[in-house]
């Protein structure tokens, strides 16, 4: 396979602490076994299992929103479990309704086109699902969900003149988010204008660039990172790219930016070779949800957005998010396999 | 339904793709600017963010004279360090320091509470007594440490204090030479720094950088602490003899330009500086005050003549009624009834102003003023000191006859004491103007070798070479015949010039019996090698005239100050004329190998005192060729044998 390559990057972790290194090693070789394992599970299984799977994964992230039942870490009731085997219910959610939705459109794609039976119950599908997410809350990856699906809507046919009155629906939409959660608004402040408040909501942006800046062209060389001793909070999370670019420079952070460019042309390809509507409604749900996932992530961390609270794909310390992603990109193998044949 | 085509779901596919790489290419763009363009301005921040800076005091530079003796200099003085986490009982340990320090418990329990790793108590805990050191150490409290720093010391307490300064808590120059030189007196910090980690530990991985402190340098003054110590007990002298609101003395080498000395009253202790007004250390007089000069300002309208070949000393006469009527304006002499039929010597000798009017009004005043621009009144002499004054002169353009005829004898200008110096050591120096300078040599602490040596500045040839040999003879005159002769100096050809200036008064109007009464001299008047200037203000019971209260001051600093710094003695100058009451002194004969019986036939008009017995006389106080007034003391020690005599 040509992007194989990539999930190597998923073997490599920047964490400092061998504590982190072991646990990422172990998530990285279950997620590496499940991803060959999915790679051989013919991907119009998840199709016949789809409403099922979706039943799941809607179960589930109601159960995290019951106190005693969910467990809250860093202000968002987003995790289910015990210890070091909690899972994030909102990444279950964003594969299971990909994969929910590419069978909705490919089995009814001809409705698409018609407002009330296609675009309307998809979006009230999709804006469900993000509505539970919210309520943990967690704006990142309900954020990677409803564009991820809302790309796929798009690919599948649907009116542009739709898409417009969505686009007005989405600024209200994104006016009242802001309203009901006053740290978001300080989030965007901040990223404003980071060095108007250095030491409360711009320190993670000023932080971060702290991390970048200095890397320049070739960066501090691999382990120097200075931002990672304390300065820069997780570090190993949501803004590991800081700490890659500070150590491995710019060439570094193209290097990796180049990475997710091929990953989504590999992904583009192999939807427009795969051999039916759902595996192509699929592959490219998978790889718009890594990409844009990794877009937000990185220009979260160069200060170009405000701060969401997003993991980068193969890179962030993280065992749902990392088995979950191969998990995907095992899904996407296996669709690249059939589409070659 | 329309049927969506595939054609359209594969362009939208591409669509999607093409879209994921603007945003890509906007991404790398956004992190080129970070790490290329701000990049250097966050990295500076980030290193600071860092690093952890231990910072080492450098040693700050000694003030010396010129022969080395120290002026100002540093003694060790710990300060208190506070570590807060290691105080168990704060109330306690704030109680304790605020009974040895005397501030009150709270504000030390605030600060001794404060989450840091350490603090000081500012500012009583910094630089504190030996007797507090002493009661520290014996508390022996937990996490009350006494750290190693030093503060400045003034060996000579008030002496020199206004050109000294001092410096403040944290060794900073605040006033005087100690603010002037506070760079080069206060050397570069050291400091340890190292890369630490946001809780502050360190990150043994990285280099420490380690840039030792560089000591100050010291400072090598003109100031020479022998003529220091005797203009300082010659004020001391003045002030109880006088009780003035001011007085003002400066020493300098009309050779250089270098200040030998400068003192004035009131003074302060550097030390203890807070305990007088702030009017009292900001305001150094002899720089800083600017008043009319009077009669010394004559010198420069002497000066002017002189170089223009107007007046002939010796051969040019001028009569003096007692007034001089000019445009209108009567100015009267200070002599009533004026002093008759004068060579022009004799006008300089006697002040007399009606001749010095005459003196201007032949000069002109573009004349006139150019000299007194040229002499650098009216602007700052350029001294290496903070606060210096530049005095006023009339503007050109509104000077008039009777403006003109002022100026000439020294009124309707303000002049500074430091301007009034200079203009007069280039007057009597062959006419070279210097920039006054108290900096000499700076030298390392360490190797104590010179680093720069200050050379002099002469800023302009005002006056040739033989109008200053005329200067010098007619003011050498002035105190051997004239005004100043309460200056006089045997052996030291003294010359100089009295002057009484009028003060304004709040309202405008000069003052009535309330003077400035100075004197400038200078000595020897063949070579002068000191110029020296005393100012009193307001001297109470006496006669305000210079000629009497601060001539015979700086007499005794001139004889003082050259016998200290071993002029050679002259015996070619003017003798002093007497006028009565004063007598003309009495040569001690040498009486030693002499029989006490002989006694009666040789002295006259000195008293003898005898001790030991004996019939020849052994031995003499004073030595033979002193010169005593008339009915002094002359003490003999008497013994058996005859002695050889000292001839």
């Amino acid at each position: 396979m040509v992007f194989s390559s990539s999930y190597v990057w998923a073997e490599y972790k920047f964490g400092d602490a061998f504590f982190y290194l072991k646990r990422q090693i172990l998530f990285g070789g279950v997620g590496v076994i499940a991803m060959f394992s999915i790679m051989v599970i013919p991907y119009s299984n998840w199709k016949r299992y789809s409403r099922v799977i979706l039943l799941i994964c809607f179960i589930m992230l109601i159960l995290v929103l019951i106190p005693g039942v969910g467990l809250v870490r860093g202000g968002a009731q987003s995790w289910i479990g015990v210890g070091a085997f909690s899972i994030q219910p909102s990444e279950f959610m964003k594969l299971g309704l990909i994969i929910f939705l590419s069978s909705l459109l490919a089995t009814s794609q001809k409705y698409i086109t018609s407002l009330r039976k296609g675009f309307i119950p998809c979006l009230l599908l999709v804006f469900t699902a993000f509505g539970l997410i919210m309520l943990q809350p967690d704006l990142g990856t309900g954020l990677v969900l409803v564009l991820t699906c809302i790309v796929m809507i798009f690919v599948a046919g649907a009116r542009l003149s739709h898409f417009f009155g969505l686009a007005a629906l989405g600024v209200i939409g994104f006016v009242l988010l802001i309203a009901s959660a006053p740290y978001r608004i300080k989030r965007i402040t901040a990223f404003l204008d980071p060095w108007e408040d250095p030491l409360g909501d711009g320190f993670q942006i000023i932080q971060s660039l702290y991390a970048i800046g200095p890397g320049g062209l070739m960066g501090l060389g691999l382990g120097n990172s200075l931002q990672k001793y304390f300065y820069l909070p997780e570090p190993q999370t949501d803004f590991i790219f800081a700490i890659l670019a500070e150590e491995l420079g710019y060439i570094g952070g193209i290097f990796i930016i180049g990475l997710f460019l091929l990953l989504l042309w590999r992904g583009i390809k192999i939807s427009l070779e795969a051999p039916d509507l759902f595996g192509r409604f699929l592959a490219l749900g998978i790889v718009v949800m890594l990409t844009i996932q990794a877009m937000i992530n990185i220009s979260v961390v160069i200060g170009l957005i405000p701060v969401t609270g997003i993991t980068l794909p193969f890179l962030s310390y993280g065992g749902s998010s990392l088995t979950l992603t191969l998990c995907s990109v095992g899904i996407l193998l296996n669709i690249s396999i059939h589409s070659k044949i | 339904m329309k049927h969506v085509s595939a054609i359209v779901v594969r362009k939208r596919i591409v669509t999607v793709f093409l879209f994921g790489l603007i945003v890509l290419a906007i991404i790398c763009i956004r992190l080129g600017y970070v790490q290329f363009i701000i990049g250097d301005r966050l990295m500076a921040q980030a290193n600071e963010l860092w690093t952890r800076d231990i910072v080492f005091e450098p040693e700050r530079g000694l003030i010396l004279d010129e022969d080395g003796e120290i002026l100002a200099e540093n003694v060790t003085a710990p300060s208190i360090v506070v570590v807060p986490r290691q105080i168990k009982e704060p109330e306690e340990t704030a109680s304790k320091l605020a009974s040895v320090l005397d501030v009150s418990a709270d504000k030390i329990y605030e600060q001794i509470t404060k989450s840091r790793s350490s603090v000081n108590i500012r500012p009583e805990g910094i630089k504190i007594s030996e007797e507090q050191e002493l009661a520290i150490r014996t508390l022996n409290m937990d996490g009350v440490y006494l750290a190693k720093d030093s503060k400045r010391h003034y060996p000579y307490g008030n002496y020199l204090s206004h050109v000294l300064g001092f410096a403040g808590i944290d060794n900073q120059g605040l006033m005087g030479l100690e603010l002037y030189y506070d760079k080069q007196l206060s050397g570069d910090k050291g400091s340890l720094s190292f890369y630490s980690d946001a809780k502050g530990r360190r990150l043994d991985d990285l280099a420490d950088s380690y840039r030792a402190p560089k000591d100050g340098f010291n400072l090598k003054t003109t100031i020479n602490s022998k003529v220091q110590t005797i203009m300082e007990r010659e004020l001391d002298l003045a002030v109880s003899k006088f009780n003035p609101d001011g007085a003002i003395a400066i020493a300098v080498n009309p050779k250089t330009g270098g200040v030998l000395g400068m003192s004035s009253r009131p003074n302060f202790n550097p030390e203890n500086y807070q305990e007088v007004d702030a009017e009292v250390f900001d305001r150094n007089l002899p720089i800083w005050s600017s008043y009319e000069p009077g009669s010394t300002f004559k010198i420069i309208t002497l000066a002017a003549a002189l170089e223009e070949n107007i007046v002939d000393l010796e051969n040019d006469h001028y009569f003096d009624d007692g007034e001089i009527a000019v445009g209108g304006a009567h100015l009267h002499c200070w002599k009533r009834g004026g002093h008759g039929s004068q060579t022009y010597l004799e006008v300089v000798q006697n002040s007399c102003n009606p001749g010095f009017v005459n003196l201007g009004l032949n000069l002109g005043k573009e004349k006139l003023f150019s000299y007194i621009d040229k002499f650098g009144f009216g602007k700052k002499t350029g001294i290496d000191l903070q606060g210096e004054g530049s005095g006023i002169l009339f503007k050109l353009d509104n000077v008039g006859p009777v403006e003109l005829a002022t100026t000439a004898f020294g009124q309707g200008v303000s002049v500074t004491p430091i301007q009034q110096v200079m203009a007069v050591a280039a007057a009597v120096n062959g006419g070279y103007l210097y920039e006054p300078h108290i900096a000499k040599e700076w030298i390392d602490a360490k190797t104590e070798q010179t680093v720069e040596s200050v050379e002099p500045v002469l800023k302009e040839r005002v006056i040739s070479e033989s109008t200053s040999k005329e200067i010098r003879y007619a003011l050498e005159s002035v105190v051997a015949q004239g005004t100043g002769r309460p200056a006089y100096v045997e052996g030291y050809r003294v010359g100089g010039k009295t002057g009484t200036a009028q003060k304004v008064g709040p309202d405008g109007r000069y003052m009535q019996n309330n003077h400035i009464v100075s004197f400038i001299g200078f000595a020897p008047a063949d070579d002068p090698e000191i110029v020296v200037y005393v100012a009193i203000d307001n001297p109470k019971n006496t006669v305000q005239f210079g000629g009497t209260v601060a001539a015979p001051i700086v007499g005794s600093i001139i004889g003082d100050s050259l016998r200290a710094m071993d002029v050679e003695p002259r015996t070619d100058g003017l003798e002093k004329e007497y006028l009565w009451p004063e007598q003309p002194k009495v040569e001690v004969p040498d009486l030693i190998g002499h029989k006490k019986s002989e006694i009666a036939e040789m002295m006259i008009n000195l008293s003898i005192e005898a001790s030991g017995t004996g019939n020849y006389i052994i031995d003499q106080a004073p030595s033979p060729g002193s010169k005593l007034e008339e009915g002094a003391q002359v003490r003999i020690y008497l013994g058996d044998e005859k002695v050889q005599g000292t001839e």
